[in-house]
């Protein structure tokens, strides 16, 4: 089973990052590489089992499923169902956990999936660029 | 219950501020408050259940043991067994994790424990500012001095 770990820092109290990000329809808002999100049946967007339909901004589409969302612990569990990625059994975690020194965020990316052998360098480095341009977008939006 | 958590970013890798911190014996080192660390029985500083015993700067002593430490998650527990202020059932959990972003170290720790009553903000404020932030700062001058 393959790995990606990304994590960052974002100069702004957790619960400011967190508004942003545990929006499971709001990629769009605030990651560069999604151009459209919907949630599908005209769900909540945070009831757990909603189904988001979006699409890149280079034209790639991905379904994904929340399995998990906490605004107690601030962590978001999700799973792909669909993907042009050539994944199996992808599952994600994105989660902010304070830094009191400071009042800023320390903010992690995870997933786990199953590939062909050959393609999980790429994979892993490709999800892993995703992952961090969401980061990148984050501290830019909170300045640092 | 009366529970204490700080967290901070080392601008160094997760694994060299490891190496500093997973040594028991070795606060004497850079925690500005001890003075001298010794581990009872001449136990080795990694062996779960030793006991370390603290000098402290204003003289006082304190021991403490190690509960659990692990260099895969890069984490270690440990308690206090006896000190000469008013913190019981103290345990304290200390945990590194990588900033991929710059190779920098996330570092949580936090404890919980009793205290009389009236004393809770007192030793709140004392574990929050002088052990944890105190600890925060030693170790990044630490890394400076060695880097």
């Amino acid at each position: 089973m393959a790995r990606v770990y990304v994590s960052s820092v974002v100069n702004a109290r957790n619960d400011r990052v967190w508004a942003r990000v545990r929006d499971f329809n709001g990629m769009p808002n605030w990651h560069p590489a999604f151009a459209e999100s919907r949630i599908e049946g005209g769900e909540p967007v945070d009831k757990i089992g909603c189904v988001r339909d979006m699409r890149l901004r280079n034209g790639d589409r991905i379904r994904e499923k929340l399995l998990g969302l906490s605004d107690y612990d601030m962590f978001c569990t999700y799973s792909i169902l669909e993907s042009p990625m050539g994944v199996e059994n992808y599952v994600a975690t994105l989660r902010l956990t304070p830094v009191t020194d400071g009042d800023r965020s320390f903010v992690e990316w995870t997933a786990e999936f199953d590939c062909p052998p050959e393609r999980e360098a790429e994979l892993v480095t490709n999800i892993g660029g995703i992952f961090q341009g969401g980061f990148d977008a984050l501290k830019r939006a909170f300045g640092g | 219950m009366p529970r204490v958590v700080r967290s901070t970013i080392i601008d160094a890798p997760c694994g060299r501020v490891w190496e500093v911190l997973r040594d028991f014996n070795g606060h004497d080192r850079w925690h500005p408050a001890v003075a001298t660390s010794a581990i009872e029985r001449a136990q080795s500083a990694d062996k779960i259940g030793c006991v370390r015993r603290f000098k402290l700067t204003d003289g006082s002593e304190l021991r403490e043991q190690l509960l659990g430490l692990s260099d895969l998650e890069q984490t270690f527990s440990y308690c206090l067994l006896d000190t000469p202020i008013p913190l019981f059932n103290y345990i304290a959990h200390v945990r590194l994790l990588p900033v991929t972003d710059g190779d920098r170290t996330f570092w949580h720790w936090e404890s919980r424990f009793t205290t009389p009553a009236g004393e809770e903000r007192r030793m709140t404020e004392m574990v929050g500012e002088q052990l944890y932030q105190g600890g925060f700062d030693a170790i990044r001058r630490h890394m400076r001095e060695t880097a």
